[in-house]
């Protein structure tokens, strides 16, 4: 697909709406600060299941850190971007700004 | 995982993978937006409120205190309007704070917290101090002064505080501005001092709250 190719330098796995979403919102809270599960879901605005997968995606590429404890008997589940994945969604918004800021010659495509 | 299974699964969640630079910028401005509203309140909000509350409060009493207009009414509907005021400009600060940091925990909002709690602390230290001095023998047309003067000097303080604390100028001159308007309402003497507390005190927070809108607060906060 020409898109891809046209984007070859951005992370594959910041670069899908679903977790680009997750990584923003993650990315808003001060660094080293967690938020609830069910706190995003409200944020991105995801289901759960759907959240859960891009979470897990996500956590095996070391940019987000899930921790499980318990307050008053109940389970919370946390989550926070780690300085990984707050440095690869640095590197990610860097890369879209310069794949913008390069002129791209649409004229021969126009004609295809 | 191969292509076929995450084309498979990209199908079932609906995951867009294939976002223009575009799409990934407008994506990312519009999270970020939506997550710094849920997550953070709006100053211009709750300096509004206390600017209203100031500006309206103190100007009832002002018109209760037999001023250059007269007594234009009663102290008790001056003091219902100031106390309603002020309890609900509290109450909406005490409110968006809870609802802002719902499931947040961490360093910042460890800092939020005794920031918050910083000013019913010093209040109740302030009245602890002004009714003791009134017990006393202070005299009685010194009280409005004591506790109009006190309470500036407190919110002044805790104004430069959270300017230190979120290293914001804005709120850090807010809270220059406060301690001289506290020691200009004092110089005054009353009832003069609650036209000083109603225009300029009242006055300073809603170009504060103005200035904050204009200057975009939200972009500050957010890095890239």
């Amino acid at each position: 697909m020409t898109t891809v190719r046209a984007l070859p330098n951005l992370d594959s796995v910041i670069h899908a709406q679903a977790r680009l979403r997750v990584t923003v919102a993650l990315s808003v809270l001060p660094a080293g600060d967690r938020v609830t599960f069910p706190r995003l879901q409200e944020l991105v605005g995801m289901t759960a299941g759907n959240l859960s997968t891009h979470l897990r995606k996500l956590e095996d590429a070391g940019y987000v850190k899930i921790t499980k404890s318990y307050q008053r008997r109940t389970p919370v589940t946390y989550v926070t971007l780690t300085k990984v994945g707050r440095r690869a969604f640095e590197d990610y918004v860097a890369a879209v700004q310069a794949l913008l800021a390069t002129p791209v010659d649409h004229s021969g495509e126009e004609e295809l | 995982m191969d292509e076929d299974e995450r084309a498979k699964r990209s199908a079932v969640i609906g995951d867009e993978s294939h976002l223009s630079p575009e799409e990934a910028l407008a994506l990312i401005d519009a999270q970020r937006g939506k997550a710094v509203r849920s997550l953070y309140v709006d100053p211009t909000m709750i300096l509004g409120a206390w600017g209203g509350a100031w500006l309206f409060g103190f100007g009832a009493i002002y018109l209760a205190s037999n001023g250059w207009l007269g007594t234009v009414m009663p102290a008790w509907t001056a003091g219902a309007i100031a106390g309603v005021l002020f309890a609900a400009a509290a109450l909406l600060s005490f409110g968006e704070q809870i609802r802002h940091g719902r499931g947040v925990e961490g360093r910042s909002r460890r800092t939020a917290a005794m920031y918050g709690w910083s000013w019913p602390l010093a209040f109740v230290g302030l009245f602890a101090l002004d009714l003791a001095l009134e017990h006393q023998g202070l005299p009685a047309d010194l009280a409005p002064l004591l506790w109009t003067g006190s309470s500036l000097l407190a919110v002044g303080l805790l104004y430069l505080a959270g300017g230190m604390l979120f290293d914001d100028r804005l709120q850090y001159g807010l809270g220059v501005w406060v301690l001289v308007t506290g020691a200009a309402s004092v110089a005054a003497g009353v009832p003069g001092n609650f036209v000083v507390l109603s225009l300029a005190g009242g006055g300073g927070f809603l170009v504060a709250a103005a200035v904050w809108r204009v200057r975009g607060w939200r972009a500050e906060r957010a890095p890239a």
